[in-house]
């Protein structure tokens, strides 16, 4: 079967500290996977080795059929990797940052225009894209940022705690936004979370990291079953506290 | 490329960047219309002479009139109070004091003797330091020996007013011309003093823009958007470092552009108070001397030089991705840069005191610092030591190679995201 992403034994050391121990998985298109655990279980390095940031110390990880390891560049051309809390270029408007992501992304003026338009639709943000990014609030960046991300139809995008800090409204449309985003590209997303909620309702399937491992992987329900919860809260809890 | 150059150049040259350039501008304009002024002032009160005349004779008259021939404004006055009271009433820095009895002394009795010199100190600066060597008892001690010398001496014997005179010869390049030293090297010092300024203030400001610009994409996480995008890595280093180039140049032509309307102010002031055709036949002498000596550089040679600046500024902003790509947080670039700061300092300062090339074991140290070669540059090529010069220039060539090299394997590491590893746990 060919995934989007087929991560295969990848494991990851700080010197003496092992980050990720031998993770396996794997994700279709338009699929949307889940990563939960608490601070430290490994899933921003998980998300820094599949976008070229990090080269595992073992294993490999295959998107669109790349090599993460082998051929990192043609990689990152499928890819599209949003960092927890990451900024944007505060001396430029909404629309001029669009515009510069398309053009690292397109060579053609053409397909720039069209992603800019892209990305024009999915934040919503209207005539603000035309004020410089340093005015915008906490929500607005997120919302840029997110656009940025998914308005390249990338194969894979990587999202890091995509919803961190954001009130409730803005938490509920950059969900939304993921889901459309996965119907209507075909895009895959693995994004990482502490909140549980988000996942349940988001993600078509997730897995629960403790000190660099999966304790356990399957859909929300799936999950539920497994720990005999009724929440994925619960569920969590379970997994983390027996493991 | 041109894309990320553009970026990278709206980043750089802001409107902050720009005003602080055009405050920077007047300012060294202003510094330059500021000493200027000093130093007119200085000079205009070292043509006046005080003198305490507490003998009070013909001969102390002769004395005031001797030394108003010879064009200085003398200021006169017959107190017998202390001295420091008498230099604050009248507002003196120095003064000259007739003792009761010196013409008695030198006319009647033919003896030697001695007159007090006053002198009062306001500061330690240099420039006043070296004004004060010429002092009112100076001027007058010389008119007092010119009026001794018309009354004893005959006039077969008047060539004992000055017995011995020297003709200053310099010795350069393996030869020699009837020139004074100092006057050649004012001539020269324009520019080979100019361009180690305008140098040092290109290195320190564009590896600080450089390694802010990075620890910034850091700490806002849009390095790991750029890093993780279609575009080679080796592309967004050189956007960053040509951006950072740019605003370099913007920088030294500015600067450069200050320090020359300084200089020709100074130029011009000078100018009004001297006889032109004088200093223009003095000037074209100072450059036929120059030419003789062979000290002039020729055109290829200045291409040189351009060479070697732009291989300095080149090593610089690598060595500013690199430093900035290790560092932390915005909070870090200050420190970071100073590796920096200490390399391009010791070359500069000593290049100005002294002479690198003649420092003894000394030199080979400053010489494994690549921009010590550009600060010797001038030097290197007016006294024909072009081993040293290209040299130099073969050493910045590998040392730019060696350090871009390394730059492009740190951008293509993971260590910029792990070496904080090192001394901390953080989120993973």
């Amino acid at each position: 079967m060919n995934y989007a992403l087929d991560v295969q034994h990848i494991a990851k050391s700080y010197g003496k500290k092992q980050a990720v121990k031998d993770v396996s998985f794997q994700i279709q298109a338009g699929e949307i996977f889940g990563l939960m655990g608490m601070n430290g279980a490994g899933k921003t390095t998980i998300l820094r080795m599949l976008a070229t940031l990090l080269r595992p110390d073992a294993g490999d990880a295959l998107i669109a059929g790349n090599s993460i390891v082998k051929n990192p560049e043609k990689v990152r051309a499928d890819i599209s990797y949003l960092p927890d809390e990451a900024g944007a270029y505060k001396t430029m408007t909404g629309k001029n940052y669009l515009k510069f992501i398309a053009g690292l992304y397109f060579k053609e003026e053409k397909d720039q225009k069209e992603c800019v338009a892209r990305g024009k639709e999915i934040c919503g943000l209207g005539d603000a894209l035309n004020q410089k990014i340093s005015t915008y609030s906490r929500g607005m960046t997120r919302k840029l940022v997110l656009a940025r991300t998914v308005m390249t139809k990338p194969k894979l995008a990587i999202l890091d705690e995509p919803t961190s800090g954001l009130d409730v409204l803005n938490s509920l449309d950059i969900r939304k936004t993921i889901r459309k985003c996965a119907e209507e590209y075909g895009t895959a997303f693995l994004l990482s979370s502490h909140h549980m909620q988000e996942v349940s309702s988001t993600a078509h399937r997730g897995a629960i990291m403790k000190d660099g491992e999966f304790l356990a992987e399957g859909t929300p329900e799936e999950l539920l079953q497994k720990y005999q919860a009724s929440t994925l809260e619960e569920a969590f809890e379970k997994a983390v506290r027996n493991a | 490329m041109s894309h990320l150059l553009k970026k990278e150049l709206s980043e750089l040259l802001n409107k902050q960047m720009l005003l602080g350039l055009l405050v920077s501008f007047i300012l060294i304009v202003m510094l330059g219309f500021v000493m200027t002024s000093t130093v007119s002032g200085t000079l205009e009160e070292s043509g006046e002479v005080h003198i305490i005349d507490l003998d009070q004779t013909d001969f102390t008259n002769q004395i005031v009139s001797k030394l108003e021939e010879k064009g200085y404004t003398v200021k006169s006055v017959s107190d017998t109070r202390p001295y420091e009271v008498i230099l604050s009433e009248q507002n003196w820095n120095d003064a000259a004091v007739l003792p009761e009895g010196l013409t008695d002394l030198l006319l009647n009795q033919q003896e030697a003797c001695q007159i007090d010199s006053v002198t009062v100190l306001k500061t330690t600066s240099t420039m006043s330091i070296a004004f004060a060597e010429s002092s009112s008892a100076d001027y007058v001690t010389s008119a007092i020996n010119l009026l001794l010398s018309e009354i004893y001496l005959t006039e077969d014997m008047a060539f004992l007013e000055k017995p011995v005179t020297a003709t200053p010869y310099t010795v350069a390049n393996g030869k020699s011309v009837q020139a004074n030293s100092a006057a050649l090297v004012g001539s020269l010092a324009m520019f080979d003093q100019l361009m180690p300024l305008v140098l040092f203030l290109l290195i320190v400001l564009t590896s600080q823009t450089i390694i802010t610009a990075v620890a910034a994409e850091k700490t806002d996480k849009t390095l790991e958007t750029l890093l993780s995008s279609p575009v080679p890595r080796s592309v967004i280093i050189g956007a960053k470092m040509l951006a950072a180039l740019i605003t370099a140049l913007i920088y030294a032509a500015v600067y450069g552009a200050g320090f020359l309307v300084s200089l020709l102010a100074n130029v011009d002031r000078t100018a009004e108070n001297v006889d032109i055709a004088e200093a223009f036949t003095s000037m074209m002498n100072t450059q036929d001397a120059v030419r003789t000596l062979g000290l002039q550089i020729p055109f290829l040679g200045w291409v040189g030089v351009i060479l070697q600046l732009l291989l300095t500024i080149g090593i610089a902003l690598t060595a500013s991705m690199i430093l900035g790509g290790l560092v932390e947080d915005a909070k870090g670039s200050q420190t970071a840069s100073l590796p920096i700061l200490v390399c391009t300092m010791f070359p500069y300062i000593l290049s100005m005191v002294s002479d690198i090339r003649g420092m003894g074991s000394l030199k080979y140290l400053l010489y494994c610092i690549p921009f010590t070669h550009t600060f010797i540059a001038t030097g290197c090529l007016r006294f024909h030591d072009t081993g040293l010069f290209f040299g130099g220039m073969i050493y910045q060539i590998i040392f730019l190679a060696g350090i871009a090299f390394a730059a492009l394997k740190l951008y293509q590491s993971d260590i910029l995201f792990t070496h904080q590893f090192a001394n901390k746990r953080t989120k993973n």
